[in-house]
């Protein structure tokens, strides 16, 4: 016997959709890392960090700033309109045709919330990035690139499964008072 | 950092990663035993009341990747045992039970005997393997009384 409290869900997605693109996004981060370990976010002058003298137009044009830029328009896209974001629509067209037709459809809101937590890290790199902060786009990169990586090959959902956590701190969610 | 420096960093980092993700499913399928052994009240929950046997107790929230799988799998094991129930709570809009459970991720299934005591507890998405060795457990106990 099984039961649940709750009723309304929102149709369904393939679930390989969210993990084929959180594994072209995990690449992305990793070029990203690689980028920022090479480039002006983590390079040292004599003088100290270079990213400190460095002007905010250097600080933009860095191209790990670009593709961690680039990796936060996607993070956006999949919050604001997950139906249309590319890489979702990429698995559409050209990958889920080619594969047996999934045997059990998923809730999209898990993986929509899990792009806000991608874009809420990206977005925190970039800004120190343009702040002048050394590492901080490389390091907030790589624990991006940690979440994709588990999404993708282990099928993992950290800030899914986190939500609780997230909601107690007060960071996410409305904590309506429950009538017991 | 020379190009050398930024390989062998990414190399770590892909390792490290690997071994954290093969970490955190090992650990979602253990069993926890070492518990506050409590009472569950059904009726705080929502539910008319328990298994005559055990329950499967599931804590889910709306934005919990594997809730439903996990749904779909302790439902099937409910239906082949007589007298086991599953009851799935949603902890979306009840953090005060969240609280109660210190329910810090989601899924998590607590098993509890017939008595609505909690016996065993797992975080993540547990096999079916090892769900179904707890409640053999519960039922060989149960049939000992």
């Amino acid at each position: 016997m099984s039961e649940r409290t709750d009723a309304s869900r929102p149709r369904g997605i393939d679930p390989r959709g969210p993990r084929f693109a959180a594994g072209i996004t995990a690449v992305l981060l990793l070029i990203d890392v690689f980028l920022g370990l090479t480039g002006l976010s983590t390079a040292s002058t004599p003088q100290g960090w270079a990213i400190s003298s460095a002007s905010v137009a250097e600080r933009f044009l860095d191209p790990a700033f670009l593709v961690l830029l680039a990796a936060s328009l996607l993070f956006l896209w999949g919050v604001v309109s997950p139906r249309t974001a590319p890489l979702g629509a990429l698995f559409r067209k050209a990958v889920a045709p080619r594969l047996a037709a999934p045997t059990e459809l998923e809730d999209p809101r898990p993986p929509r919330f899990a792009q806000g937590v991608g874009l809420f890290v990206a977005a925190l790199g970039l800004v120190l990035q343009l702040l002048g902060v050394p590492w901080a786009l490389t390091i907030a990169a790589a624990a991006a690139f940690v979440a994709a990586f588990l999404n993708a090959v282990f099928g993992l959902c950290l800030g899914c499964q986190l939500y609780l956590l997230l909601q107690r701190a007060g960071i996410v969610g409305r904590t309506r008072p429950a009538a017991a | 950092m020379n190009l050398v420096g930024a390989l062998i960093a990414l190399a770590a980092l892909l390792a490290a990663t690997v071994a954290f993700g093969v970490f955190l499913n090992w650990r979602q399928s253990q069993a926890r035993r070492d518990i506050d052994h409590e009472v569950v009240e059904p009726h705080r929950l929502g539910a008319d009341g328990l298994g005559e046997v055990a329950t499967l107790l599931q804590f889910s929230t709306e934005l919990c990747a594997r809730c439903p799988g996990v749904h779909r799998t302790l439902a099937a094991i409910a239906d082949d045992h007589p007298g086991v129930r599953h009851l799935d709570v949603d902890l979306t809009h009840r953090p005060d039970i969240a609280k109660h459970f210190r329910v810090l991720q989601t899924p998590t299934t607590l098993v509890l005997d017939r008595n609505g005591v909690v016996q065993t507890r797992f975080g993540g998405a547990p096999g079916r393997d090892v769900l179904e060795l707890e409640l053999n457990r519960l039922i060989a106990e149960d049939a000992n009384v």
